[in-house]
Formats: C-alpha cells, structure tokens, sequence
C-alpha cells in the first residue's frame, strides 16, 4: 500500500515557516515496504504526522491517499478495517490501558485479528526483556516497559505500514535495538513498511529513506 | 474484556437511585394502566345495554302533577341533550299505548302470567352488537330485554311452586307469549317472545321498535303518544357532566347507575392521576438512565478513543453500551412486571373483599405499556450510545 502525501499542511502548521525539504506542503509518497527515519525537532509536527496520516485528524489542506484513496473519504469502517490490518501504529502517550494488565492490553488488540497465540505473544515479551510483566497493570511499569508493551501490541496485528511516533523515547541503547530488531523480522515476515520519528537519533538502524518536517 | 474495560468506571450509588426510580415508574406505570382498563370494564357484559346508558324522565313535582309543567320531551330538547360534547347518543323510548300482557309457555315451567308494561331500546344502546334485535310480521318470536328484578321474581315464584330456579342462560331458552289486545278486549293477538338478555336499568320489558309500530297501530286507542322518557348514552369517565345535566334540566335516573357510573368516574379518574404520575416517573427515571449512560461514556472517553485507535469498530462499541443498558432496563421492566403481579394479587383480593369482583385476566394495555417504555428506552439508549461513541472518532 502507497501512502501520498500531496501538498499537505496541517492547520496548527499553517503559520510556522517550513524548510524547503519539508514534507508540509511538498509531494511525498511512501512506497510500500520502506523503512523511513522522520526527523525533527520538537514542535514540527511529529506527532501531528501520526494522527493526520491515520485519520485520527482532519485539519489540513491537501490530500493524503492510501494508493489511489483519499483518506478523507472514509468511513468509520473503512478505518476499522484499515486500523485492523494494514496500518499499526505506536502512539507517543502510548494508549495504553493503564488498569488493565500488560496481557489484557495485548489480547484485547489480539482478540480483534488472533494472529498470534497467548504464548506467541509472552515470547515477544521476553525478547523484550518483560516477559514477568505478563500479570502487572500497565500503570505500574515503567516508561520504558510501558513502550515496549505498545511496541508489541502494535506489531502482533497484520499491517502494511507500522507507524510510529518517538517510540524509544524511554528505551535505553540495548533495549531500542531488540526493539528495532523485532520491529524489522516483523515488517519483513509481512513485507510492510515502517516510518519511525525522532529527534534525530537513527539508532544504528539504516532506513531506505529520511523524511524531515 | 470490553465489558471490563468499559464498565469498571462507574458510581453504582447513582445507577442503583436510577434504576429504584425506573422500577417504580414501571410498576406504577403498569398497575395504574391494569386498573383504570378494569375500572372502565366494570359492569360491562352484565348488563345488555351498554356501559354509561341510562334512561332518564323528567321529575315529576307538583306542578307537573297539576299539569302545569310538560314531564314529556320535545324534539327540540332532545337536540340540545344530544348536543352536548359528553353525550354520545340520545334516543326516545316509545312505550306502549294498549294492553299487554306476558306469560310462560313452555311445558317445563309452570304457567305464570302477568300484564306488563313494554317499551323500546334502539340497537345502538345495546352492548351486545352481533345480537338480532329486529321483528317483523311473521317472525318466530320477539327478542326482548328483560329486567333483571323480573327474573328475581320469576324465580321466586318457581322457587315457591317447587320448581328449580333459572339461570340467566336457562331463562334464554324458556318460551314465552305476548297477548296484546286493544282497551276493552275486543281485538287480541299472541306473539311468541324469547328473552335475549337482562337489563338492571330498565323496569319494563324492552322490545324492537318495529313490534311496539306493529301493536300501537294495530291495538291503541289512537291517542298521540308522548315521549316521556329517553335513552342517553354518555362518554366514559364523564359521568359526571351528564350528571350535572340531568340536575340541570330536572331529570332523573335510576341512582344504581348513576353510582356506578360515578364511582367509575372517581376511580378512573384517581386510577389516571397516578398513571400521569407514573408515565412522568418512567420519563425521568429513564432520562436520568440515559444522563447516566453518557456518564460512563464521558468517564471512558479515553478507553473508548484508545479501541477506536487500535481498530474497535464504532458499531462494536456502541453494540456494548446499548446492550448494557437494554439490560438494565430489561432487569427493572421484570421487577416492576413481578411487582405489579404482586400488587394486582393483594388489590384483587382487597377488591374482592370489598364486594367488588374485577375480571382477573391481565389486560394488554398494561403489558402494551410496559413494551412500550421498553422500545423507547430501548431507542433512546441506542441514540445516545451512537453519538457518545461518534464524539470520540
């Protein structure tokens, strides 16, 4: 699945001058199983990429297509379906249930597609490093274990792009590079592609493309 | 998993208050809808005429003795009565201008005859409509009407002649005759008659209009026939207007009816005052459900905006409120149903005991109610749930 952006700009953005290489207002297209690094500083829109680019906002001018579909014309179901299984994404504040234990957080993602068994899933936790926190809630663990919680529950769905805004913001060297290593198996056992935000940091990953804002 | 996650927010106090308010709404909702439907019932069926008919005559008072006021009504005034907003029909009673007289003719009950006094009833009075009340020439029998009193005597005098009392069903079957016959004697005539129903309104025999044409022409003196009484049917739970009018006009009734049909009045109209309050109960308890749900959707904007983002569908999640609520409100709609069978077991019995036998069968309207609160909850909860859930897309 393609992603374009043409000549988006973001309402909130509107007034900031933006750098010629930027992607606001510019053409972009994201080509199917591509690794892109998003670099910025803070209060260029990281964020405001993620949740224009899953619809989760609709103040900009210009068109966001998946292939040859403007985003703008879907229907609440067509973007359960497309957040079901062809775009995953991990949120800066991580939306996580903060009651619910890290397995109830995973399952109830799971439930919607099982893809994956409940020992698949403690697997992916322990090569994460949080294999004991399978019955701790959520707002108990750190924030770096609470990362990688919303790493996992983001990759254990079908996806043709994995989305995700500053997700190592709290992940010390080792722990980011499980996470990457993870995060490319899994792109590539789907053939999906992935952009990654950050403030500059390519955490010793090389991507096929750097996109800046 | 949902469930958990959606209802773990909640103050049970305020659901607890709300769902107390909706089961008594409910229950006095369907309690006050029973009643005031058997109220308006009651009577009917024992009686051939139908419910709120009287037949009324001018009071006869002094001066009406000494012929200087009419006791007999005009065409004029029978108008203004019928014209009033509370009267559903007003019909002359004709009665009879020769001799008549009424006896047994069946060889299983003794002879009995009496010289009686007939007069006649339109179809529209009658509460029974499928019945045939026509005659002509020629026919097999009269169909009549008989006085309740009348049957009470007849049993007396079967009792005394040692013969088993009838029951209204049996009296339908003895065979009877007319004898009608002119002032000296003269002329006379034998009409088989069948009874075809009792009346306690009535103290005279009632027949079709076309027999009483039949004997005034054939038997009277030629004299002009006055109407001194009339038939008036009122509008339920109006009783008391056709009161006030009969105190009005100088009429009068037979008081059973009159106390019956103000009873009913008194009673239908407490019986509606506490269904007025309880539909205002069922309204508020329901929107303080409805205010609740939006609550717990408000409570759990954030989980509900979190499954929207990892790919609930909107459907699914309205899917869970709205049957949460159905539920609830299915819970409230049982204990008021079981509640009110409760009450109707105990209100019947006290009825009973006050000497007042209402039928016991469970009436649709109030069920109807009841399934009626239960589809608008059940839309209103469905529309609340959409938006709330929406709001967070």
């Amino acid at each position: 699945m393609k992603i374009t952006l043409n000549k988006v700009l973001p309402t909130p953005l509107a007034s900031i001058a933006h750098n010629d290489n930027s992607i606001w207002g510019s053409f972009i297209e994201l080509n199917e199983g591509q690794r892109i690094m998003l670099n910025a500083s803070s209060g260029k829109g990281k964020s405001t990429f993620t949740t224009t680019t899953i619809g989760l906002r609709t103040d900009y001018s210009g068109e966001i297509m998946y292939d040859d579909k403007n985003i703008a014309t879907f229907s609440p179901n067509d973007w359960a379906q497309i957040r079901q299984t062809k775009v995953a994404v991990v949120f800066q504040d991580l939306q996580l249930f903060p009651k619910f234990t890290v397995k109830e957080n995973l399952l109830i993602k799971n439930q919607l597609t099982n893809l994956y068994s409940e020992m698949e899933i403690i697997q992916m936790l322990e090569a994460l490093e949080i294999g004991d926190k399978w019955n701790q809630e959520c707002g108990l663990l750190s924030m770096g274990q609470q990362q990688r919680v919303a790493i996992i529950r983001a990759l254990i769905q079908p996806f043709r792009w994995l989305i995700m805004d500053e997700p190592f913001s709290h992940l010390d060297i080792e722990n980011t590079e499980r996470c990457l290593k993870m995060i490319h198996d899994r792109t590539i056992e789907q053939n999906a592609g992935f952009v990654l935000t950050t403030l500059g940091e390519n955490h010793g990953y090389s991507f096929d493309h750097e996109l800046k804002l | 998993m949902l469930n958990k996650l959606l209802f773990k927010n909640q103050d049970r106090k305020q659901l607890v208050i709300a769902m107390i308010g909706a089961f008594m709404g409910i229950t006095f909702l369907i309690t006050s809808i029973h009643y005031l439907i058997k109220v308006n019932e009651f009577g009917e069926g024992a009686d051939i005429l139908g419910p709120n008919t009287i037949m009324v005559q001018k009071k006869v008072s002094n001066s009406s003795s000494l012929k200087l006021t009419r006791t007999d009504f005009s065409p004029e005034e029978l108008q203004k009565i019928k014209s009033e907003p509370f009267i559903r029909d007003v019909k002359p009673v004709i009665s009879n201008n020769f001799d008549v007289s009424f006896q047994t003719d069946d060889p299983l009950v003794p002879y009995f005859r009496s010289d009686v006094f007939i007069q006649t009833v339109d179809q529209e009075f009658l509460d029974v409509k499928n019945i045939n009340w026509k005659w002509k020439e020629g026919d097999k029998f009269v169909p009549i009407i008989m006085p309740r009193e009348f049957l009470v005597m007849l049993n007396t005098f079967m009792s005394a002649s040692g013969i088993p009392q009838v029951s209204d069903d049996l009296a339908k079957d003895i065979k009877f005759k007319f004898k009608l016959s002119n002032d000296d004697n003269t002329k006379k005539e034998y009409v088989d008659a069948r009874i075809i129903g009792f009346t306690n309104e009535v103290s005279s025999l009632l027949v079709p209009g076309s027999f009483m044409k039949y004997g005034n022409a054939l038997f009277s003196d030629g004299k002009e026939q006055k109407i001194t009484q009339i038939m008036i049917s009122g509008e339920e739970s109006e009783f008391g207007l056709v009161e006030e009018l009969l105190i009005k006009r100088g009429l009068e009734s037979k008081n059973a009816q009159m106390v019956v049909g103000r009873l009913k009045s008194m009673v239908g109209t407490l019986f509606l005052v506490v269904l007025g309050i309880s539909v205002i109960a069922v309204f508020v308890s329901g929107l303080v459900l409805i205010q609740y749900m939006q609550l717990l959707m408000s409570r759990n904007a954030y989980e509900v905006r979190t499954l929207l983002r990892i790919g609930y569908h909107p459907h699914e999640i309205i899917r869970k409120f709205f049957i949460n609520f159905v539920k609830i409100f299915g819970i409230v709609a049982s204990l008021g149903l079981f509640t009110f069978f409760i009450f109707k077991y105990f209100l019947d019995s006290m009825f009973e005991t006050g000497g007042l036998y209402i039928d016991k069968e469970i009436t649709l309207g109030s069920i109807g109610a009841l399934i009626l609160a239960y589809a608008l909850f059940t839309i209103a909860s469905y529309r609340t749930a959409k938006k709330g859930i929406f709001k967070e897309f």
